[in-house]
């Protein structure tokens, strides 16, 4: 295994040195800027349009059968009064008015009403907005502020929660160890083809003899494992560094929420079982999916697994409400004991804290060792289906040789 | 031939190698040594079992019975043996730089970073590739390519050196430098194990030879003894005679 640390820096550096790894890589952030830039810009173009539109002056007038609006506050908005409905709506076709709101006597159980002219779809939204303005207003200048707060749904709620007698906030013990949930998720989801094809080269290019004479297949297979693990952690801080620079710069900007990272609660116990679960599952799949690209002649037909691989790992997730609320069901027991359905809900079960250690314990021992007999039959695979340019390698001469 | 350093010692040993793929015979029962400091032609129509031969030697494939050793034992990376192997089916890294790859195969044969680099250069100059240290590999020639293999082949000094088909694609020129670099190996006293179909060239070469047949033996020994069991034809015409062509002698 001496020349592991050669494997994996030649290993590492073509793959940084590919266009398509750093495409990938910050595609993600690039994304993710675009969509948040896109939904900002929409909401405040959208939000500056009704305030202009509302700001723009326009005749109106109204019946108030409710009662509830306030003279003044109608004079200093410009409106005026009608008697009865079917005048004022008369008085809008004339164009005598550009509107007419009536408010009917109950408004805890009648709409109302808003009649105008015509302005264009957006524009139109004026005049709602005035009716509601002016009601909203009429009804607020006759109540405290404190009735005002609670009828406009802006009083805070401050929730402490306790388990086994200790203080315990389930959202926001979730954060540390399911941010390992959130990186499998997506150094899988983008490098799993990259795995998948990573020993399909060597035989593509034939270069498999000279370097199963140069090199143990053991060693490469390992070296190429390692380079993946740490390309993966290269990515997931390409892809984490601008999202985090971008959060505190834009922060204010995109009013986005004022994430207290002091406040996050640390259980080491529980981020330490997630990194275990997370680097064990990360190997196992990688395992995997070098397994099948050794067994495989071509990228191509490697390529014919990987969705099968990805229902495996990501399949667990349509069942993501029972791994939360119902832990002890045998759906869930199955899928957190099978290794190869076993890292979402371990991850998921482990942040959410339904996952007893002794649970995690057991489960980490079958992911190890499976992880282990994995790693073997790739490099076995490796090994020996070596010089199947052609073919694909079937079990039974995989374990016959 | 006379070889600097050559002994009698056997560094190459088969015995009662067989090989069958799916069932059926490609190599049967075949036992030959190989000396130290000797050049041996291994040779055989298409299909006869010389790479089936050299892949179960290295590992590559494991035989279905016989006992196959280098030194004394079956051959592992790392058990101390300066291996060159140019194998029949060529290829190296397309999408990376010739140095990259050449440097790469060198650590990996326990050169420095610095010394494969050096070594490659030096390496291509001679070969007239000077000028495509940095370019892809995929953009060089088939060729070029050969050239390149070469040099990783022979780039750790090797001890034991072989050679399946090394001038299969090469023009005259190549060819001519390539038995060049091979003269230079022989000379350093290492093994050289040749495959090849070009008679007038294993006869230049080879101070040994064995024919393959239908996974068999069918003639083995020194040049010379060879020819004189076939009344001192030319290899070429032996090998016409073996292999079911008109003899026209």
């Amino acid at each position: 295994m001496h020349n592991i640390g050669t494997v994996i820096r030649f290993e590492v550096v073509r793959a940084v040195k590919k266009k398509s790894f750093w495409v990938m890589s910050l595609m993600f952030p690039i994304i993710i800027a675009a969509v948040a830039g896109i939904i900002y810009f929409s909401n405040k173009a959208t939000s500056e349009a009704q305030n202009d539109a509302s700001k723009q002056k326009f005749s109106f007038a109204i019946t108030d059968d409710s009662k509830l609006v306030s003279p003044a506050l109608l004079e200093s908005f410009g409106g005026k009064t009608i008697s009865d409905k079917a005048s004022g709506i008369d008085a809008v076709k004339n164009k005598k008015f550009d509107a007419y709101f009536y408010y009917p006597s109950d408004v805890s159980k009648q709409k109302v009403e808003v009649y105008a002219n015509d302005v264009g779809l957006f524009d139109n939204s004026r005049y709602g907005s005035v009716a509601s303005v002016l009601l909203t207003q009429s009804v607020a200048s006759t109540t405290t502020p404190v009735v005002q707060t609670i009828l406009s749904n802006k009083v805070g709620f401050d929730s402490v929660t306790y388990r086994d007698g200790v203080q315990y906030d389930g959202f926001k013990q979730l954060i540390a160890p399911g941010v390992f949930l959130v990186l499998f998720y997506i150094l899988i989801a983008t490098f799993g083809s990259q795995m998948l094809t990573s020993t399909t080269e060597e035989k593509e290019n034939r270069v498999i003899e000279m370097i199963l004479t140069t090199v143990q297949a053991r060693t490469l297979i390992v070296g190429k494992i390692l380079s993946l693990v740490f390309l993966g952690f290269l990515q997931a801080i390409i892809v984490l560094t601008p999202v985090i620079i971008g959060y505190f710069l834009l922060r204010d900007k995109l009013e986005l929420p004022n994430f207290d990272l002091t406040g996050i609660p640390l259980d080491w116990g529980r981020i330490g079982t997630a990194a275990l679960i997370f680097v064990l599952s990360f190997l196992l799949f990688t395992g995997l999916l070098v397994a099948i690209g050794a067994a495989t002649p071509t990228a191509k037909e490697a390529g014919g697994f990987l969705g099968v691989v990805m229902v495996l790992i990501f399949g667990p997730l349509y069942a993501v409400s029972l791994f939360v609320s119902s832990p002890e069901t045998t759906i869930v027991q199955v899928l957190s004991y099978f290794p190869f359905t076993a890292p979402i809900p371990l991850l998921l079960r482990n942040a959410v804290g339904n996952l007893e250690y002794w649970q995690a314990g057991i489960a980490i021992v079958i992911l190890a060792v499976t992880t282990v007999i994995v790693m073997n039959i790739a490099v076995r695979l490796f090994r020996y289906g070596a010089l199947e340019y052609s073919r694909r390698l079937s079990i039974k001469e995989i374990f016959s040789r | 031939m006379v070889m600097a350093n050559k002994s009698s010692q056997a560094i190459i040993s088969i015995r009662n190698f067989r090989m069958e793929f799916d069932g059926k015979k490609a190599v049967d029962n075949l036992s030959f040594d190989v000396i130290r400091g000797e050049t041996f032609g291994l040779l055989g129509s298409n299909g006869s079992g010389k790479t089936t031969t050299l892949r179960a030697l290295l590992g590559i494939y494991i035989p279905t019975s016989g006992e196959l050793t280098i030194d004394g034992r079956n051959y592992e990376v790392d058990n101390g043996v300066r291996l060159g192997y140019l194998p029949e089916e060529r290829g190296l890294y397309k999408k990376e730089s010739v140095l990259d790859v050449m440097t790469y195969f060198g650590q990996l044969k326990g050169l420095s970073k610095q010394e494969a680099s050096q070594w490659s250069l030096a390496y291509l100059d001679r070969v007239e590739l000077g000028d495509k240290a940095r370019v892809r590999v995929d953009k060089l020639s088939g060729g070029q390519q050969q050239k390149v293999q070469l040099g990783v082949t022979i780039m750790n000094d090797p001890e034991l050196l072989i050679l399946d088909e090394p001038t299969k694609g090469f023009d005259p020129v190549n060819r001519r430098l390539l038995m060049s670099i091979i003269e230079e190996h022989q000379q350093k006293g290492a093994t050289v194990i040749f495959v090849s179909h070009d008679m007038s060239e294993v006869e230049r070469l080879c101070d040994r030879i064995i024919l393959l047949k239908d996974g068999g033996a069918s003639a083995y020994g020194s040049v010379k003894d060879v020819k004189a069991k076939y009344g001192n034809k030319s290899l070429d015409d032996i090998f016409v005679k073996i292999y079911g062509g008109k003899d026209e002698s």
